[in-house]
């Protein structure tokens, strides 16, 4: 049921929110333990919060609880997308709601690239490591090639660079 | 609807760091190589998707719908999120405890540039839907440089390019 609250509160990103109502006001959590398990699935693939999801639910109920942490996270918040995306299709012939949408994506995208920018702390006096993310931004968004093609050479050329403690 | 569901699924697998990291490619499959919808209408789903609750993900259930009605937007979620569950399911354990193994700083420390140019990636192909020009970049600018510097909440930042957005396209 807590995973159902957070999903319906979440404006604007899940993770303050799983924060505040499983270490706040729950108490299922000690906070270092929350972020022992944030920091274990931000580098696992897959979204993030939903893999929290996953690990806690079995943690505590086994494979019934990862099933239903997930769909609990999930099931509200895509109601109100599809609901969203209703309206929108209503809507898209004024040309000024389509404008405003876009700027929104627009926006959307700028904080990808600020999101990236902070991400960014870690390489700064690493010149390799800068250099290796431009390659990949070159390869994958000027050169428009695909990423299953840009991973494995970049993973490889990374972990080279990461042993000799360049990255 | 099979070639969405199986492509997302390998998504999935590679989406190291979430969501933003498999945008680019998400974008080029959809629009370049499929040509399920145009880059702008790309754009205005991951606006609806930004726009609501939720873990960002949803934009693939967004994604699916378009091509394949709302069945369609459940399998694409489902084939984006059951992979990566099922493997963060059956590694978790041992993954936490290789917590302090050499090979997964190494690992960890590999993936940071990767991960961050996949990133600027997604925000890139997402912000520049007509290729690019003054405005959009303008306005992605803005917003990258007010969440680097400022404490202003995603939410307004959206919500400004909102209204921008409508004064200027």
């Amino acid at each position: 049921m807590g995973f159902l609250s957070i999903g319906a509160r979440s404006f604007g990103g899940v993770l303050p929110w799983a924060h505040r109502v499983m270490v706040e006001e729950k108490r299922w959590l000690a906070p270092g333990d929350f972020a022992e398990v944030l920091a274990l699935c931000q580098f696992m693939p897959g979204p993030n919060v939903g893999n929290v999801s996953v690990v806690l639910g079995r943690r505590w109920f086994g494979l019934a609880g990862a099933f239903t942490a997930f769909a609990g996270l999930m099931a509200l918040p895509l109601i109100w997308v599809f609901g969203l995306a209703l309206l929108y299709a209503e809507a898209a012939t004024l040309p000024a709601v389509r404008a405003a949408v876009t700027g929104v994506g627009i926006a959307g995208g700028g904080l990808f690239i600020g999101t990236a920018l902070k991400l960014a702390k870690p390489l700064a006096g690493k010149p390799w490591g800068i250099a290796l993310a431009v390659a990949c931004f070159g390869f994958i968004a000027l050169g428009r090639v695909s990423l299953f093609a840009v991973l494995p050479v970049a993973l490889l050329l990374s972990w080279l660079l990461a042993r000799r403690n360049l990255v | 609807m099979h070639q969405i569901a199986l492509y997302f699924a390998l998504l999935s697998l590679v989406s190291v760091g979430g969501m933003p990291s498999v945008m680019p490619e998400m974008q080029r499959v959809v629009v370049d190589v499929q040509g399920w919808m145009s880059a702008t209408e790309f754009t205005q789903l991951f606006a609806i998707a930004q726009a609501a609750p939720g873990p960002n993900v949803l934009v693939t259930a967004l994604i699916g719908w378009k091509v394949a009605g709302p069945v369609g937007g459940m399998v694409a979620l489902g084939a984006f999120c059951g992979p990566a569950a099922a493997l963060a399911y059956s590694i978790g354990g041992f993954w936490d405890r290789m917590r302090d193994a050499p090979w997964r700083k190494v690992f960890q420390r590999a993936l940071v540039p990767i991960t961050i140019g996949f990133i600027v990636s997604g925000g890139y192909v997402l912000a520049t839907p007509g290729g690019p020009e003054w405005r959009g970049a303008l306005l992605a600018g803005t917003a990258a440089v007010l969440l680097v510097f400022t404490r202003l909440s995603p939410l307004w930042i959206l919500a400004g390019g909102g209204l921008l957005g409508a004064l200027m396209f």
